[in-house]
């Protein structure tokens, strides 16, 4: 095998090793929250409802320049 | 369902803490805990704006994302709350926090960290809404009451506001329009350049 | 493997935040983590845990009832919602219907809860025996007191003894306090405002009348311009801020002049920087940018301004140049600032304690008043003098309370003045008139002498007895609400305290006073409740009344200030008189309503006579109806009227005066508010005219410059005949020629009155005449009962006559003192020597430096005995500093944090903590006033009684403040002395 084949080869493989490293597998692990393992929050029930809900805008008035 | 969310003008923010005080007393937090903070830049020289910080009850909120024991959970209008039980004091959401809102109350002596602690968006935590339980861990639940939370709604100037974002983007366009036509809000310049308007 | 976020993609809601934010800078910035540790540590385990305070309903059964009180800090009267159970104030909540706050609170407004509770509070009457506090009863501390009081009293004289009112008691108890001292006999009771806005009170009451805020903060809303010198209201004025904002919004220009870049400047279209204690140089450097440009109201001077063109000469002689050189400012922002005003009007001026507080501070509030008359800008929406007042009620305090200058209602001390209170007293002038000193130098009685006023009470106690206008030293005195940190001079102060041979503190916190004092015998505390703890009325800076509800009974043995003044008034033997158609309830509680009505029966000079408590009560209960620009109700029971019935409202309550939003305001009827500028000196000065020409407030039937109405004015255009009998019996009883009338009188009985002429009958005058009919009939015709004057620029009974320019007594640049110089000393000034240029000789600048200036925190009020003592507001600012430029620190090798000691040049000295800073400028530093609790160096908390010494404590800015006066009001120079900081070992 000649010096320039052997090279080329070398240089072959340097690329193919180089390009590898650049490569960026879009199969990542997101770092998602977990399912969240705490209690119950009656709240949550209570936001549910609309009227309760326009209550609370009807409560930015305040908050108004007026 | 809109959002809940927090928004202060910094056109409107004077410092005055009343934010501070008013969270202090809807909440008892301990001394040393403050959920929200007046943060001032260039603070005493031209270009001096202050503006009042507190959870910002993000959509994808890092806190949530890194607790190792998924203690937190989010409203379905938008507000990020965690369950006490569950929380082992840590400190990561600390660190993954962009506005360092989380704090850790001294329990004991010789600085332990406690559970971590932060604004509720006056929405309590997992307990009945207005118990003794939950004021003790979380404070006041005055959303539950119908009531939005202390700090906007005491604000001395009506700079912090706090409610459905929808609500709170119509107050903040009408102000912006009038002054000027132009937006001057903290950063509107080093986003925009300041040649824009 | 890597994290990546979930949405790569950042959201421009992100971007709208700038540079991205430090999460250490917003740790480091709260100050807390170590120092709030530290604090933590000392404070009682109560406060670690969570207090109980605030439960659900269901944990604590109890109705939850909800009521209205008015925070007790500043003027600006922020309206907040209570809610108790069971005794115990457990939540509080903003008052959205409150026209004034809108349910906006700043840190103090938002803790009154925490103030409220605060477990520093004196909790029940002490004395100082042998170096400790010995508990006492109520019954023997008043008897203990009142013996004392009288022996003193027996031995040097009535005038022996001081008292101290407050700027934070509610009108009713201000102004029994004010009556008190008249039934112990002495003018020697003075309140805060005197270091306040004394000089305010005088230099503007003598350019146009009265010498309160114009307009309102509401009304800033409509200004053009606003020109803010001396105020920093972002700070001392937070919910102010809420409307200033909004009139910036509406498009108005702001320009702050100050000696700091405060948290108000970073707000202005324009700031501008000056030397402490060059006020007038700066306004007249404007003024001659205005009259070079011809930008004055020249229409407006000529109808409504008298001897503007003596301003004139005097500002020809400030060209930029010399401006430049005295006060620090250049000719083109004199200029910018000069051309903002002329094109934005109408525009508003406000100033504070900054203007005020200067050894030529009458002149300094003439001088900006002048400004304002020379732009035409008074007496207009979005103009006028927004001079915003410091405590809650110093407003009130100074309109009815006790003065050391003046009888309720600035009425003086003349004989008449007195008489006139005594009518509405219901006692014997000579009764009033034998209670007081009979040392009359000259022929003079003390009587008709103002007293020694409260910045130098100092000099009463330790002045040589022949240099003193009274028999002799003080020996006795008694603060009920006043800090002693407030005043200058701290090292004589605690001298000063060791002479007496009795001090008093009536406060709900042990205050300064205590720390300070190195006595160990003959002090007494009394536990006193807060503005929460009792019901009353308390008058903002606008002028508007509004009622506080009780929230709680008194904490502890606390009682209220007209408790106090009760219980003494009966030791001493005079309740029964004193209170004379006041009702008592349970034993020594004066019903406020009847005081109240008392003063509307008396305070004729100030419209304070329409507002009765149940017409306040009505505006109470229907605030929302008030529009929060102009503050008139729209429709609802109040329909018309202007909120909390601002003074003047004149006439008696049945009348229905809408009071007055803004002062001196000829676009409406008098009826509804309008009015000319009062005609108080004169009809004339030196052959030229002093009433207004061309001039009046609209549908008035005098259409031209008028006097004050008296009934002779009234006899002579013949509406005398629409006086009631009852009216013009008590003109006549008034008048000297009769006795007090009945209501019932029949018109027979005084027909003869109506066609007398009598000289004596004419002098009854719209202030004097007691059934109100002269003002009554005045309001038919829109006339104003003060008369219609011009305001003037020149007052010739002052030393200056129009403002000039003099250095601070303690000067940083003595090279102008050849042409600026201070008076020369005077030798009785309310009973007091001043010396003005015997200090002035000597050259301080090479030793000290550094010019010291003082002021306001946002968290603190006043000398900060409530504040410190507030658990939150401790927590957010415990530490006494200074500010200093880079610069300075830098030649002194200071760096940040570094303890340093300020030098001042009588002697002073305080021990704190630098704070290095652009905020002030290159030879100037700063301090906050509202520290206490250490003296020179050293924490005195071991003074304090068990458990009452403040969270918070630091050295007192007053321990090396100078001395300085003003030569009109004793007005202490505060704002510009000389210091050295040095480096603290």
């Amino acid at each position: 095998m000649s010096r320039q084949s052997m090279l080329t080869i070398f240089g072959a493989l340097a690329l193919v090793v180089g390009l590898t490293g650049c490569y960026e597998s879009s199969d990542v692990t997101f770092f998602e929250a977990g399912k969240y393992q705490g209690g119950d929050d009656p709240l949550l029930q209570k936001l549910e409802d609309p009227e309760f809900r326009a209550g609370l805008d009807r409560r930015f008035d305040g908050q108004r320049d007026r | 369902m809109a959002r809940m969310k927090f928004l202060c003008d910094a056109d409107r923010c004077i410092e005055c803490n009343g934010c501070v005080t008013a969270c202090k007393n809807a909440n008892e937090v301990p001394w040393g805990v403050n959920r929200r903070r007046v943060v001032t830049l260039n603070d005493g020289e031209p270009g001096e704006k202050s503006i009042s910080v507190a959870c910002m009850h993000c959509d994808d909120a890092p806190c949530a994302a890194v607790c190792p024991t998924d203690c937190f959970y989010t409203t379905t209008d938008g507000i990020v709350l965690h369950d006490k039980d569950l929380c082992i004091g840590c400190g990561y959401c600390f660190f993954a926090c962009p506005f360092g809102v989380p704090q850790f109350p001294e329990q004991r002596a010789f600085g332990s960290r406690g559970r971590m602690d932060k604004c509720t968006f006056c929405a309590g935590g997992p307990e009945e809404p207005g118990s003794q339980a939950e004021f003790e861990k979380y404070g006041a639940n005055l959303i539950a009451e119908g009531m939005l939370p202390a700090c906007a709604e005491m604000c001395a100037t009506k700079a912090l506001l706090a409610g459905d974002g929808d609500l709170v983007a119509e107050i903040f366009h009408h102000r912006s329009t009038s002054r000027d036509g132009r937006p001057q809000t903290w950063g509107w310049a080093t986003a925009y350049g300041a040649g824009l308007s | 493997m890597k994290l990546i976020r979930k949405h790569a993609a950042a959201k421009p809601s992100g971007a709208a935040l700038g540079k991205p934010f430090d999460r250490r800078a917003l740790i480091k910035r709260s100050g807390l983590t170590a120092g709030g540790t530290a604090l933590a540590a000392s404070m009682p385990l109560s406060m670690m845990r969570r207090v109980d305070a605030q439960v659900s309903p269901e944990a604590e059964k109890g109705p939850i009832e909800k009521r209205t009180t008015i925070c007790s800090h500043c003027s600006v009267g922020c309206s907040t919602i209570a809610s108790v159970q069971n005794g115990v104030w457990i939540r509080q909540e903003p008052d959205f219907d409150s026209p004034i706050n809108l349910g906006g609170y700043c840190a103090k407004g938002a803790s009154l809860r925490a103030h409220a509770k605060s477990e520093k509070r004196i909790k029940y009457p002490m004395k100082l025996e042998g170096g400790q506090w010995r508990r006492l009863s109520w019954e023997q501390a008043i008897d203990e007191i009142g013996d004392k009081m009288l022996a003193i009293r027996e031995e040097s004289g009535p005038d022996a003894f001081w008292f101290s009112g407050s700027c934070k008691a509610n009108n009713e108890a201000s102004y029994l306090q004010a009556k008190f001292s008249a039934f112990w006999g002495t003018n020697n009771r003075d309140h805060s405002a005197r270091i306040c806005h004394s000089t305010t009170v005088a230099g503007v009451a003598n350019t146009w009348g009265y010498g309160a805020m114009t307009n309102s903060y509401n009304d800033m809303h409509n200004c053009k311009s606003m020109f803010f010198i001396g105020s920093n209201a972002a700070e001392a004025h937070p919910v102010a801020m809420q409307h200033v904002l909004r009139g910036k919004e509406n498009g108005a220009k702001i320009i702050v002049v100050d000696p700091r870049f405060t948290r108000t400047a970073a707000h202005a279209d324009q700031y501008i920087r000056l030397r402490p204690g060059t006020d007038i140089p700066l306004i007249w450097g404007i003024l001659w940018h205005i009259f070079e440009n011809g930008w004055e109201d020249r229409e407006f001077i000529q109808q409504r301004v008298y001897a503007m063109d003596e301003v004139r000469q005097e500002v020809a002689n400030w060209t930029p140049d010399k401006v430049a050189d005295v006060t620090g400012a250049s000719e083109s922002e004199l200029y910018e600032a000069a051309r903002t005003l002329a094109e934005n009007r109408p525009g508003t001026i406000v100033w504070c304690m900054g203007g005020t507080q200067h050894h030529v501070g009458n002149s300094n509030t003439r001088a900006y008043s002048i400004l304002q008359l020379a732009l035409g800008n008074m007496g207009k929406s979005g103009g006028g003098a927004n001079i915003f007042r410091g405590h809650d009620n110093v407003q009130g305090a100074t309109d009815i309370g006790p003065l050391c200058n003046t009888l309720p209602a600035y009425m003086g001390f003349s004989d008449n003045a007195w008489k006139h209170w005594c009518r509405v007293w219901d006692v014997e002038f000579e009764d009033i008139r034998s209670r007081f000193d009979t040392y009359s130098p000259n022929g003079v009685h003390r009587m008709n002498v103002p007293g020694i006023p409260v910045s130098r009470v100092v000099d009463g106690i330790m002045e040589d007895a022949e240099n003193l206008g009274q028999r002799g030293k003080l020996r006795g005195i008694f603060f009920q609400g006043l800090s002693a940190n407030a005043i200058a001079r701290g090292p004589e102060i605690q001298e000063a305290l060791g002479a007496l041979d009795l001090v008093i503190v009536s406060d709900p916190f042990p205050t300064h006073m205590v720390a300070l004092s190195d006595r160990t015998d003959g002090v007494y505390l009394l536990p006193t409740a807060t503005q929460f703890e009792q019901a009353g009325t308390v008058t903002a800076s606008n002028r508007s009344i509004q009622v506080r509800e009780k929230i709680l009974d008194p904490l502890y043995e606390s009682k209220t200030d007209s408790q106090i003044t009760y219980l003494l008034a009966q030791k001493f033997g005079f309740a029964d008189e004193m209170f004379k158609g006041i009702a008592i309830e349970s034993g020594d509680h004066p019903v406020w309503e009847d005081v109240l009505r008392e003063i509307n029966r008396g305070a004729w000079t100030i419209g304070y006579s329409g507002q009765s408590p149940e017409r306040l009560k009505l505006h109470m209960a229907n605030k929302y109806s008030f529009d929060t620009t102009t503050l008139k109700a729209e429709g609802g029971p109040c329909d018309g009227e202007t909120y909390g019935l601002p003074w003047p409202c004149w006439g008696t309550p049945e009348q229905k005066h809408p009071g007055t939003h803004i002062l001196w305001d000829p676009s409406l009827p008098v009826s509804q508010g309008g009015l000319p500028f009062r005609a108080r000196f004169g009809t004339e000065h030196e052959g030229v005219n002093l009433l207004a020409e061309n001039s009046w407030p609209a549908e008035s039937e005098i259409q031209d410059g008028h006097p004050p109405v008296t009934y002779g004015l009234l006899r002579s255009l013949g509406w005398h005949a629409d006086l009631t009998p009852f009216e013009m019996a008590t003109i006549a009883w008034v008048g000297g020629l009769t006795g007090k009338p009945s209501q019932t009188v029949a018109e027979e009985e005084i027909a003869s009155y109506r066609t007398m002429e009598s000289a004596d009958l004419d002098a009854v005058a719209w202030h004097t005449d007691i059934s109100g009919g002269i003002q009554r009939i005045c309001l038919k015709h829109n006339v104003a009962p003060f008369g219609n004057a011009k305001a003037r620029c020149k007052v010739w009974t002052f030393p200056d006559p129009i403002p000039v320019h003099r250095e601070p007594i303690y000067t940083s640049r003595y090279d102008l003192v050849s042409d600026y110089p201070t008076y020369e000393d005077m030798k009785e000034v309310f009973r007091v020597p001043i010396r003005y240029e015997s200090i002035q000789k000597d050259d301080y600048s090479g030793d000290y430096p550094l010019v010291l200036t003082t002021g306001r925190l946002v968290e603190h009020e006043g000398g900060g005995a409530e504040t410190r003592s507030t658990a939150w507001l401790a927590e957010l600012q415990p530490d006494m500093f200074v500010e200093i430029h880079p610069a300075d620190a830098n030649d002194r090798g200071l760096r940040r944090g570094d303890w340093v000691w300020i030098e001042g040049p009588e002697g002073g000295r305080i021990k704190l903590k630098i704070l290095v800073t652009r905020r002030v400028g290159r030879g100037v530093v700063w301090t906050p006033f509202h520290f206490g609790g250490w003296f020179q160096g050293e924490d005195r908390e071991a003074k304090y009684p068990e458990g009452t010494a403040p969270y918070s404590r630091g050295e007192a800015a007053n321990t090396v403040t100078t001395y300085g006066y003003d030569p009109i009001t004793q007005m202490q120079e505060t704002k510009a002395t000389l210091c050295q900081i040095v480096k603290a070992a």
